[in-house]
Formats: structure tokens, sequence, C-alpha cells
């Protein structure tokens, strides 16, 4: 299981769930961003990377993964609190979407000033805007997002499994919906498979409180809520993501879940690397 | 003595021949048209998948060190030569750069991430002398072996079953990788004799030969050494892949095997593949 690489034949597939409640409001930690905008950032990034790897030859990309964005809690086109795709500009409403049309229709390319002293601005393109209002509906969100990528995995049988990235600040305000609570919305996510295996679902919780926060943890042993309930429902990281946090210097212990907790911004962008990186063949 | 040099290849399965994104390169090195050769020198590179323009990058670096005729920036085998000729390979990525790119990504892409491939260069000296050497200089997971009556005598780099990854050194057209790489270059010589064969393989390949040679050296070589077209060399690769044992199986990637073998004398016969 979690052997196949990725390749324009049999290309992978990446969802992210965006909490888009009203608590994402809140600052994060000492930093100048809600979770929000430090969140859209950090997604923002992590596409430009995925991006990046498709960009092979010059003036193409290669279509390596389809990608899925659904924001739950407010949602900006339909109005009022749900489920929708977060992609806007162009890509508006679309729930999955190629890497290369991707590359191709960002909402906007923003200059922003460089880490470097010095250097000129570097521009960023954006495809997700930092959005917040409402409860956290994730099971509706756990349910939408199944219904496509029970789509994708039919498309795509012999493919790396669906990875599922949920990324929330808050405790779920809808479970059970439909007479499932989250652990069996989560359940029926992993059991969606391709013959490699069954589908990934990793979670992060955000915290606007600085410092204390784990990731990849074995186990939920001390976690306050909703720590103990979203490990539950994170997928064990498979062997080639164990590597991919050795190679970022994470020290991950057998066992270890996709999973983190209280995370500051920094750790929400290492856990997406590590959580979206599968060796790409052709 | 005399050389005898053939290069084999085969993308990936799903790719088409052109997407090959490895090359080899050799020839050789003679003081006079006509004369026997006094050396020899090849390469072997492989560009990443994730890299800008691989194919630009590798086609630059094998026609830069290759002992063609005009290749006059082909870098001696030692640090400081190498350290020189990786800064020249990069100002000429950079001066025959696209300047215009198709969108933000690819600026940033060329920019920021730019190419990438692995290296192994080699050189064969003494050729007219009694005692032949190779000489060579890697970064990354290219492997050459040298091998004697089906025997391995040497890896360079040193490389085991499990040292191969989807990270290793390379040559990159980052200047801010010029002194990691100069620091990380690898350096290996060894002494031959008639017969003997040296194989330069890229990662899928030697990481194969590495682990089938642990179960069945002399068959490893006997096998390798027999390959005389290219239809053989690409039906043993298509077998490998499909190996059911994971443990043994040949990955899927670019596949290239440069073969040199020392003749005492020349050559019987010429064979030419159509």
């Amino acid at each position: 299981m979690y052997d196949k690489d990725i390749s324009r034949t049999d290309p992978g597939c990446i969802v992210f769930l965006l909490d888009r409640s009203d608590s994402m409001k809140q600052q994060w930690g000492s930093s100048q961003e809600t979770l929000a905008e430090g969140a859209a950032r950090a997604l923002n990034e992590i596409l430009l990377e995925v991006c990046f790897r498709s960009q092979g030859e010059p003036g193409k990309a290669r279509h390596y993964f389809d990608v899925g964005i659904f924001g739950y809690g407010m949602r900006p086109v339909a109005g009022g609190e749900g489920v929708e795709s977060a992609f806007g500009g162009a890509l508006a409403g679309r729930p999955m979407v190629g890497l290369p049309e991707l590359r191709d229709k960002p909402i906007a390319v923003r200059e922003v000033p460089s880490s470097d002293l010095g250097a000129p601005p570097s521009r960023v393109p954006v495809w997700v805007e930092p959005v917040y209002g409402f409860r956290t509906p994730m099971c509706q969100a756990m349910a939408v997002a199944g219904g496509h990528i029970y789509d994708w995995v039919t498309a795509h049988p012999a493919s790396f499994p669906p990875i599922i990235i949920n990324i929330t600040d808050g405790m779920v305000t809808d479970s059970p919906n439909s007479g499932a609570t989250l652990e069996e919305w989560a359940r029926r996510l992993t059991s969606l498979q391709t013959s490699d295996g069954p589908a990934l679902l990793f979670n992060i919780f955000l915290s606007p409180a600085h410092g204390g926060g784990v990731l990849f943890p074995a186990s939920a042993r001390g976690l306050p809520a909703p720590g103990p309930n979203l490990f539950g429902i994170s997928s064990p990281l498979p062997p080639l993501m164990i590597a991919n946090a050795g190679h970022a210097g994470f020290a991950v212990e057998a066992g270890a879940r996709g999973f983190g907790f209280n995370a500051d911004s920094r750790m929400l962008v290492s856990f997406l690397e590590i959580g979206t990186r599968v060796e790409l063949r052709d | 003595m005399q050389i005898q040099m053939v290069v084999f290849s085969a993308p990936k399965a799903g790719s088409a021949p052109g997407e090959w994104e490895d090359r080899a390169c050799g020839g050789a090195v003679t003081g006079r048209p006509g004369q026997h050769p006094s050396g020899a020198r090849l390469i072997v590179v492989d560009g990443a998948t994730e890299a800008y323009d691989a194919q630009r990058w590798v086609d630059q670096l094998v026609t830069s060190f290759a002992p063609t005729a005009g290749a006059t920036s082909a870098p001696r085998l030692e640090r400081a030569a190498m350290r020189a000729w990786f800064a020249l390979m990069q100002d000429r990525w950079a001066l025959e750069s696209p300047g215009v790119f198709d969108s933000v990504i690819e600026e940033r892409k060329f920019t920021e991430v730019g190419s990438f491939a692995t290296l192994l260069g080699c050189e064969v000296d003494g050729l007219d002398g009694r005692e032949p050497r190779w000489h060579a200089v890697a970064l990354g997971d290219t492997v050459l072996f040298h091998v004697r009556d089906c025997r391995l005598l040497a890896t360079f780099p040193p490389l085991g079953p499990d040292d191969f990854g989807s990270r290793p050194e390379g040559v990159s057209t980052l200047r801010s990788r010029l002194d990691r790489m100069s620091d990380r270059l690898l350096i290996g010589r060894g002494t031959l004799a008639a017969g003997d064969c040296l194989f330069a393989a890229t990662d899928a390949m030697a990481h194969w030969i590495i682990r089938a040679a642990a179960r069945d050296e002399e068959m490893v070589w006997a096998v390798l050494s027999a390959i005389a077209h290219p239809v053989v060399f690409g039906r043993l690769v298509d077998d490998q892949r499909r190996v059911g044992n994971r443990a043994e199986r040949m990955k899927n990637d670019d596949v290239t095997l440069l073969r040199l073998r020392l003749l005492a004398d020349d050559p019987e016969l010429l064979v030419t593949c159509l």
C-alpha cells in the first residue's frame, strides 16, 4: 500500500477541507495575521509548491494532481453557512481542478515583500482568500468532499490514494449529521480507496495561542478536546511520509498519525509539505 | 589497448522516448586521428523529474563535458576544476534562459528551483601504457561499477541498496548550491586491465544491479556484459520492471547504462544498430 508513484497516467488527488468558521478571525499567536489569513497563505504556498513540481518543460505543466479545496463555515459565493468550493476567480465553484488549469488560473498575482533584505518583492499567485463566519459544519464538509472523491477514485482506480487534509481551529458543530457522527463521516471518507490503499485523512488543529503544538504524534495522550477525537480520525502516516517528516527534521515515532494539534503557522506549512509530497514519476 | 563503448537507454514506462531525461556520452581521447586512443572520457547524468527543463540542463552538461570536437570547457576531474565548471555551466544556463516566461510560476520555478541532475564523470587514461586507470567524479546516485571476470572490483560512489532515495546530491543551476556541490563531490579511482568493463548506470539501473548482484553477481555481470542490441536491453528493463517482488523490481524511472570494455586488441567486428 501507498507505494504507487504519481504520474500523468495515474495522477494523484489532494483535497483540502478549510475551516471558514467565525473563530478563524482570531489573531494567530504573535503574528499580524488571523487564523483565516494564515491558513489561506499556507494553502496558497503549498499550491504554488505543487505547481512548481508540475512545471517541467517550459510553457506547460504536467497533470500530476487533481486538487480540490472545500471551505466550510461561511460560504462567500452562495451565502450563509455550509460547504462550497474555496476556489475563486475563474475556478469558482469547481470541486476539483487539474494542475495545469490551476497553474493558469489563480485569482490574482500579488507582490509581497521578500524575506531577503534588499531583494525585490516576490510575485505570489493567490488561489484562496481568507474568509470566516458562522459555525463549523465539518461533517458536511466531509460529506460533500467525499462525493467528489468517490467520483475521483472511480475514475482513477490504480492511482495513489487521495490525500485529504482538514485544516480547522474549532469543534465540529454538525455532528451527528444525517445520522452519522464525525467519526463515521471520517470512516466513510477513508473507506474510499484505490488499488494502492484507502484514502488518507490528515487533520491539523490551529491554535491562536503561541507554543505547545505537536505534529505527527503516535498517541493522543494528554491532549485536550478536540485533540483525541481528531487524532482518532487521522490516518497513520505511510512510510513515504514518515521519510518526508524525517527529511524535514521531525522525529516521528512508529504509529505516528497525520495529525497536528495547536499548530502555529510554521507547523501548518510543514504539515502541508510533508502530507502532500509523493514521489513523481513521469 | 582499445576501448569499446556503448550506451543503452529506456524512458520511464508510459513516457515517450523523447521524454527520456538522462543523458550519456563518451568516446576515445586520441592524440591524432588514426592513432590508437590514449584514453577515454565519459559522462552519465540523470535529470530530476521535478527539475525545470531538465532536458536542456542535461544536454548542456553532456555537451560541455564529453570529448567532442570543440568541447573546450571540459573540466579536469578534480575539485577546483569541477567547481569552476559547475559555475560555468550555471552562467551558461542563465545566459540561455528564456527571458520571457509563460507564467509567474514558471518564472519563479526557473529562479528559485531551477534545474538539477545527478552526475557521473569518468576518464580512462594510460591506454597506451602498461597500467591504464580510471578516475571519476560523482554527485548523486549515478554509479560506476568496475567489473573483472564477472566480479565487482569497485562501486563508485560506494552506495548500498539502502542508499537510493528521492533526494540525491546533484548539479544544480542555482548559484546558492555551488558550495554544497563542490563540498559533496566525490572523487574515485582504480586500475584497469584488458577485458575489464566499466558500467555507468543511472539510479534505477544502479539500484537494480546492486540488489541483483547481491543474489547472483556472476549472472548479473554476464548478462550486462553480453547485451549487444538496444531491443535486448529494452526487454531486460521491461521484464525487471514487472517483477512481482518489490524488493527485486526495477523502479520505473528513466534507465541508462553505459558500458566501456577494455580490449587488448582491435575488435574483429563493428556492429551498427540501424
